[in-house]
């Protein structure tokens, strides 16, 4: 009786699961395929109309009587991504009234209407992933990683874009302006001219600063450092010193502190290291890893930072805490911190929630960071790598993006002059007040109209940084944008972090096959052979370090040199200067 | 009734087994929502593991994917070129056998224990409170850990080092974090894990315990002599189920617990794949991997059942 109900029983399940397999498959299988051919059609769509407006009439309609006046005749709909940095007080990223601004304008002025997909800050690459494999990503995607654009490339799901902005050129005459060539050609591929992404702005190119405890200065009698050896003094002064510094405290003291990403938190030190005449195809080459760690340099630079975190000038437990964990800033905050490296206005940012708010709050009135300028190269001079214009967030559509050109008038919409330094700084009185010569000062907004991202760079995505229609303008209101913070300490970071700087060149070699999927794999291996290495002991640094470089190069970061340096020949020959 | 069904001509089982669905309908009818969530989410997902075999792209279907090269083992001769493979291989290995030897026999002690306490009340106290950490995340679980065992700001270690000793590395040496990885999951689990060998225990018939009291057996006789043999199929059918499981791995705790100073140790099959494949985009790579865990824990599986079936237990089929 068992074995029969067993028997019935199993054979019930398995007439059971063909059936619904057999629904499953076929019902899976025909959407599969029609969406492929959509998409296909839609990659086709582009190039049938160059075809034909090269062969009819130059001046013709290139939309064949869609978009009349810049509006389109039938209302098209478009999503597009915006960031959710998930902060405590935010907005809803997706519904606030700064959206609501885009969405009306949007429609009155092309009949598009817009739709918000919130994608997370911190898990951008792996969220993005997803959504492309899943067919449900946005129509306009951006991302700060061009490594994951180009495998999506090559897999066939992102649009060329290079027709779309050159035939429709006359349409989109912000965008043209507002980047120009530089931006938006600058990952063209130089063989086959294809175009994956244009590359969105930044207004500012400051790139990041060193920040110094001025009162703890001030208590020790010591002026602010000027050099790495009066750097080190001051750290080993602070932690010698932590008992007058912190009083009950004093166990808590961190000198210096530095994250896991050392290789950003220590940034202006390590690349004090690398020789400044380094020619442009060494740095290219060397280049793959954006935290310099094949570089020529950074190892004697992770030496002496091996060296102090051996001498518990750092902080013990850096390693322990990954990516958005907020330990480290609530420690800044609490004042048990003497001096950092970060984006170049860190501490001041984030109004209310800013690090220097919250030190004054909780330390007392006068304690305060300061930017120094410090880590002279090994000539004397000051070498700081910034970055160009360009190599900061990419704009890219997938292929089941149906509307491209609703899309590339968005991006025309959301460059135009009057829309970035509306949705920057607000309307007068809610967000921003104007002084008496015209400069704009922001302050903390409440509710719908809380900007999550500063000047809501979020929204204003072939933008970053503060861009009004006046730049003289500009430059002023930025130092007062930082609510509740002393306008001369921005003006300082601004300016140290603009003198004696380096901006990175583009050199577009075309795809590099190596690179493929590496991104993410060799930076957490990057990650790894800093934080091994700066928390080896002294005597084993050299073995720690080699070793994990070795790692790092047999792990695909060699495949990647050699590739580099053979494309960078076949492009530009014998010479190690980019031509000008 | 087993000889009246072989007797029986053709005809006349038939018209059993209208009887026999007419009678327990309902009971299939029960069965069927679950069937569906088996076949939904975990059958027809399984139409994607061909992209092990080929070149995946996000914008075909799977069946019009090419076929990767070397007949299609490409990606599984790509994964065992790759030392990072094998190195999660190892971890996985190594960590998934040490929890099975200290891991497995501690909710079966705890139950053992536990079983021999007098006072009911305070052995419910006790079972509740082994239970809870089951119940926590490993996210949680981390930052509690964080705070105990942090090198500078870890509870422990700051007692440690207050009494004048040296501060234990546990998060940030790999020999003491595999220690630490282990601890954390036999807390995790053992308080959860005994509820089947309690249970176990409460269906052995006490009279045993009674006659054997009368010959004169004590607490460890009857343990050794009753309880024991009593819960060892319920021991045997759990080690083979576990076993089956040896080269498979839960994603959180270790992607919770691991940090950059001890991945040597604590990279897994399952965080290896979150990297390469979610991370990185090379799905086909990761697929392979996964489809090559489960055919290694599919043949223990079946390798454990048949030696506890060889030796004379039932197995779990």
């Amino acid at each position: 009786m068992k074995k029969k109900l067993l028997s019935v029983l199993l054979a019930g399940c398995m007439v059971l699961s063909l059936a619904a397999c057999g629904s499953g498959d076929s019902g899976s299988a025909p959407q599969d395929t029609s969406g492929t051919q959509t998409t296909q059609q839609d990659a086709a769509a582009p190039d049938t109309a160059k075809e034909s407006d090269g062969a009819g009439d130059a001046a013709a309609d290139p939309t064949n009587g869609e978009v009349v006046d810049g509006k389109f005749v039938e209302t098209r709909k478009i999503t597009v991504e915006v960031y959710d940095r998930g902060n405590d007080d935010g907005s809803d990223p997706t519904n606030n009234n700064y959206t609501k601004y885009i969405k009306e304008q949007m429609l009155a002025q092309h009949n598009v209407e817009v739709e918000f997909v919130a994608v997370p800050r911190w898990t951008e690459v792996e969220q993005i992933n997803n959504l492309l494999a899943a067919g449900d990503a946005p129509d306009i995607c951006l991302t700060y990683d061009y490594p994951t654009v180009q495998t999506y490339a090559n897999m066939g799901g992102v649009l060329d874009l290079s027709s779309y902005v050159d035939d429709y050129r006359d349409m989109l005459p912000n965008l043209w302006n507002w980047l120009g060539e530089t931006n938006i050609y600058w990952d063209k591929d130089p063989v086959n001219g294809t175009l994956w992404a244009i590359e969105g702005k930044r207004a500012v190119t400051n790139r990041i600063n060193t920040f110094v405890r001025k009162d703890w200065l001030d208590k020790l009698g010591l002026k602010e450092p000027t050099t790495r050896q009066e750097f080190e003094d001051m750290i080993i002064a602070f932690r010698d010193n932590a008992d007058l510094l912190l009083g009950a405290d004093a166990d808590k003291m961190i000198p210096y502190s530095v994250s896991f990403d050392v290789g950003w938190r220590a940034a202006l030190l390590i690349e004090s290291f690398i020789d400044p005449d380094v020619s442009d195809y060494e740095y290219y080459v060397n280049g793959f890893d954006d935290r310099a760690l094949t570089q020529n340099g950074t190892k004697e630079a992770i030496r002496l930072l091996n060296k102090w975190y051996n001498d518990g000038l750092l902080w013990d437990d850096f390693a322990l805490y990954g990516s958005g964990d907020s330990t480290e800033d609530d420690m800044i905050k609490a004042g048990y911190v003497g001096a950092f490296m970060h984006n170049w206005d860190y501490p001041y940012r984030d109004g209310e929630n800013s690090i220097q708010t919250n030190l004054q709050r909780m330390v007392g009135p006068d304690a305060k960071f300061v930017v120094v300028d410090c880590f002279e190269d090994i000539k004397g001079g000051h070498n700081k790598f910034i970055t160009s214009s360009a190599g900061d967030r990419k704009i890219f559509f997938p292929t089941t993006n149906t509307e491209p050109l609703a899309s590339m008038m968005y991006l025309d919409f959301i460059s135009s002059p009057e829309v970035i330094q509306y949705l920057q700084i607000g309307e007068e009185g809610v967000t921003h007040n104007k002084l008496e010569d015209g400069t704009i000062e922001i302050q903390a907004a409440t509710g719908d109209d809380i900007q999550n991202s500063g000047f809501n760079i979020d929204y204003t995505i072939t933008c970053n940084g503060l861009h009004l229609m006046d730049d003289e303008l500009t430059l002023k209101s930025m130092a007062y944008s930082y609510s509740g913070i002393d306008p001369e300490l921005v003006e300082v970071a601004h300016k140290v972090c603009n003198t004696d700087t380096r901006p990175a060149k583009n050199v577009n070699v075309g795809a590099i096959a190596a690179e493929e999927g590496q991104g993410p794999t060799l930076s957490s291996k990057r990650d790894v052979v800093y934080d091994t290495a700066v928390s080896a002991a002294v005597e084993d640094f050299d073995k720690v370090w080699d070793a994990g470089i070795a790692d790092y190069l047999s792990s695909g970061g060699q495949a990647i040199m050699d590739e580099r340096a053979e494309k960078w020949k076949a492009t530009f020959g014998d010479t190690t200067a980019l031509p000008e | 009734m087993k000889k009246e069904g072989k007797k029986a001509p053709v005809a006349q089982k038939k018209q059993s087994f209208g009887v026999y669905m007419k009678r327990y309908w309902q009971l299939y009818v029960l069965l069927a929502l679950p069937m569906l969530y088996l076949l939904i989410f975990k059958y027809v997902p399984m139409i994607y593991i061909q992209i092990a075999f080929k070149k995946y792209s996000i914008v075909q279907s799977v069946w019009e994917m090419p076929l990767a090269a070397n007949h299609g083992f490409e990606y599984f001769i790509k994964a065992f070129k790759n030392r990072d493979f094998i190195n999660a291989l190892r971890n996985t290995l190594v960590l998934n056998l040490l929890d099975l030897v200290i891991g497995f026999p501690a909710p079966i002690i705890f139950a053992l224990i536990l079983n021999e306490l007098v006072f009911k009340r305070f052995k419910r106290v006790v079972q509740t409170i082994a239970y809870m950490p089951h119940f926590l995340s490993w996210v949680i679980i981390y930052g509690l850990a964080l705070q105990i065992f942090a090198p500078s700001t870890g509870f422990l270690n700051m007692i440690l080092t207050g009494l004048g000793f040296e501060s234990i590395p546990f998060l940030n040496d790999s020999a003491h974090w595999v220690g630490t990885y282990i601890f954390l999951g036999v807390w995790q689990s053992f308080g959860w894990n005994s509820i089947v060998y309690l249970a176990a225990i409460a269906g052995i018939n006490s009279e045993l315990y009674e006659a054997a009291s009368v010959d004169g057996a004590g607490r460890f006789k009857k343990m050794w002599h009753i309880t024991l043999p009593g819960i060892k199929p319920t021991i045997v059918v759990l080690l083979v189920m576990n076993l089956g499981n040896i080269l498979g791995s839960s994603f959180d705790r270790p992607f919770a617990l691991q940090n950059n100073l001890v991945m040597d140790a604590a990279e897994v099959l399952a965080t290896f794949v979150y990297k390469n494949g979610i991370k990185g985009l090379q799905f086909s790579l990761t697929t392979a991997v996964g489809f090559f865990q489960s055919i290694v824990c599919v043949i223990f599986l079946l390798l454990a059942n048949w030696i506890s079936r060889k030796l004379g237990e039932r197995g779990i089929w």
